[in-house]
């Protein structure tokens, strides 16, 4: 039986084909480009305003890992990612007062934090990382916890050491005050047997 | 007509202070120790200065009040109140010097704010702090929970013992002698300290995957602020950082023990635990918290914040215990938390109004001043519902049968409308800075009940003068008034006494 469909010409060939090839380019794009779509880095200050906005979202964020490494006994490893000025200069090293730290939880396996530096603190400067994951916010798994469930993690900076030296002129007055006290003392104690 | 005092009152009230001021030098050797085993030299030169300041204004009142040691009723309580002044000030020095804090002004707010067992922080770059000062700020908060003038009555007896212990909002002296029961206090907070330490620091080993020493850390400055119902916490996340509901359940534990009385842990320890049950502040706080727990819950499932029970009930379960017992940890952000609104927001302003059981380290009202008032107002009302002359029970039970008197039922009222006009003040001066009404209140029910659970209002950038009405705050809220007005009268006496 003949097909009810008309036979496609010639010239519908060639606009088929044509299609398929642009349907090829674009679906080539797509594919390719769908990771850079995930690597639109999220401000966490935007997360943190809007929070369900992203729930279930896969994003990226940058920030300082800092705090502790918990490794826990299911394979996966908790941190704190900030994302604020303080990631570029802590306050120890010279960096100016902007406010309080913002910051999310991170969630990631275990094997992915190897070879990541120790986390920021005092004194040190935690690696800088992009973290892409998907956003859990209220997660029913974990009673309602919100974090980023990060499946890749890639160090953009090093972690780093910091100084800070004692406070000479401190540590004089208060060596004289201790002076000062110790003399007092005796002069009370003595006032003290005398009444 | 008023009395100027005289040379000797000011001599009587120095040598207390330099007491105080001695053993809080003690204390900032704890934190100047941590420095030094740690190296780390910035911190260890502010502790060092601070303590040089508390040495020498101690040696000196000493010196100056030395063979005047009889302490009468306002002598005491102008110790009390001057105590919890100066303290933060020179207790703030290692935080001015830190370079943490926009400036002195932020430094002593935090600083009152960690004595007075309150949490609200204008630290700033809190992530990056050194341990020895997170140290600092948390024993701040055991210091202050249990109460400075407990240590020293531990440490020195003496004349007018009993009107310090008053005079920093304690209401039951447990046994016979002040001595005795300040020892007990400090029995309690080593006993707990112990369990809270090794329970925490375990579930930070253990389930949350941390290193031994920092295991440690995070147990001992949870327990400080947890069992003290401070609120500061060694991350800028508070409790959210550690993502365990195994470590919550541990410190909300601490958190219970911290707002229950003292007069409970003698009654857990020594019995009679069955009255326990039948103790109008018992029932008091369960009622209480009972109620504010299930407007917290429903506002939270009205929302549909949570699609979960389980989420929903730790969630606002953790909040809601908060709030009731005045810690002022979090499990989610100060921005998540403002946008509660409604019945689960409302929920959690009563909470902190209301507060746990007098004579603990909880703030706001307290337990037994809601319950005496009910009781009272219950009373009221079945006398004028009964025929004229008809006898009507004045009385309630707190470990045994206790007269109701109008003397102390006005007493009990006096001091919950003061915390009721401290709340409507503060909140007053929030909206003066356009502030909205819900979160300025909000705020100001969390700083007068030394709670500490903030929607973001308190921040570095906020008014001066706001910083300063919430130290203000603080201040009354955690001295329960009394001692605040003796020390303004004696100011007055001062100037206007003859």
């Amino acid at each position: 039986m003949r097909s009810e469909f008309p036979v496609p010409s010639s010239r519908f060939s060639g606009v088929r084909r044509w299609c398929l090839a642009v349907t090829a380019v674009v679906g080539f794009w797509a594919l390719t480009a769908a990771p850079a779509v995930a690597q639109v880095i999220v401000p966490v200050e935007d997360l943190l305003a809007d929070p369900s906005a992203f729930n279930g979202q896969t994003i990226t964020v940058e920030g300082e890992l800092i705090g502790d490494y918990g490794f826990r006994s299911d394979g996966t490893m908790w941190t704190q990612l900030n994302d604020d000025s303080y990631v570029q200069a802590p306050v120890v090293d010279g960096g100016e007062l902007t406010g309080s730290n913002v910051g999310i939880g991170v969630r990631m396996p275990a094997a992915l934090a190897q070879s990541l530096d120790p986390p920021g603190g005092y004194r040190v400067r935690g690696p800088v990382v992009q973290a892409t994951g998907v956003w859990k916010y209220h997660d029913p798994d974990r009673q309602g916890e919100s974090y980023l469930d990060a499946s890749a993690v890639e160090t953009v900076e090093q972690g780093t050491r910091l100084e800070e030296s004692g406070n000479m002129v401190a540590i004089g007055i208060g060596v004289l005050l201790l002076a000062i006290s110790g003399l007092l003392w005796l002069r009370y104690v003595a006032a003290r047997d005398r009444t | 007509m008023l009395i100027r005092p005289i040379a000797r009152d000011f001599k009587i009230i120095a040598f207390y202070l330099g007491r105080v001021f001695l053993v809080v030098a003690a204390a900032g050797m704890l934190p100047a120790g941590w420095a030094l085993l740690g190296r780390e030299w910035a911190p260890f030169s502010s502790f060092l200065l601070m303590i040089g300041f508390f040495a020498v204004l101690g040696t000196a009142m000493m010196r100056l009040g030395v063979g005047e040691q009889r302490l009468d009723w306002g002598h005491g309580m102008v110790v009390v109140a001057v105590t919890w002044l100066v303290v933060p000030a020179i207790g703030a020095i290692p935080f001015l010097l830190s370079g943490h804090f926009g400036g002195p002004l932020d430094a002593y707010f935090d600083a009152m704010s960690g004595l007075s067992t309150t949490g609200l922080a204008l630290v700033q770059d809190l992530d990056h702090l050194a341990p020895s000062l997170n140290f600092w700020r948390h024993l701040l908060h055991f210091l202050g929970g249990q109460g400075i003038i407990i240590a020293v009555l531990v440490l020195f007896a003496g004349g007018g013992a009993l009107t310090m212990y008053y005079g920093e909002g304690r209401d039951d002296q447990i046994l016979p002698s002040v001595r005795s029961t300040a020892r007990f206090i400090w029995s309690v907070a080593a006993a707990h300290l112990v369990f809270g330490v090794v329970a925490l620091g375990l579930v930070a080993y253990l389930v949350l995957g941390f290193g031994f020493g920092r295991s440690l850390f995070h147990g001992l400055m949870i327990f400080f602020a947890g069992f003290d119902t401070g609120g500061f916490s060694p991350q800028s996340t508070s409790l959210g950082y550690y993502h365990s509901a195994v470590f919550e359940l541990v410190t909300a534990v601490l958190m219970v023990a911290g707002a229950l009385s003292f007069g409970v842990h003698f009654a857990l320890w020594r019995g009679p635990r069955r009255s326990l049950l039948k103790n109008l502040e018992t029932r008091t706080v369960l009622l209480t918290f009972g109620f504010t727990m299930t407007l917290v819950v429903l506002g939270l499932a009205l929302t549909v914040a949570y699609t979960e029970l389980t989420g929903l009930s730790r969630q606002g379960f953790f909040q809601a215990l908060s709030a009731q017992t005045g810690t002022g940890f979090t499990t989610i952000p100060s921005s998540e938390l403002a946008r509660w609104g409604g019945l689960a927001f409302g929920g959690m302003a009563i909470a902190m109004a209301l507060g746990g059981m007098a004579s603990s380290t909880a703030g706001g009202v307290k337990a037994l001043r809601n319950g005496l008032t009910l009781r009272s107002m219950g009373q009221e009302v079945r006398a004028i519902l009964l025929p004229h002359g008809a006898m009507v029970d004045r009385s309630y039970f707190q470990f045994r049968e206790r007269p109701l008197s109008p003397d102390l039922a006005r007493s009990v009222m006096t001091v919950s409308l003061l915390y009721v006009a401290l709340y409507i003040a503060g909140a007053g001066v929030g909206i003066a800075y356009g502030m909205p009404l819900q979160q300025a209140l909000f705020e100001s029910v969390s700083a007068g009940a030394n709670v500490g659970l903030s929607v973001g209002l308190t921040e570095p950038s906020m008014p001066a003068l706001l910083k300063l009405t919430y130290v203000v705050q603080m201040w009354l809220g955690r001295l329960e008034f009394v001692a605040v007005f003796a020390l303004v009268g004696f100011v007055v006496s001062i100037v206007r006494g003859k």
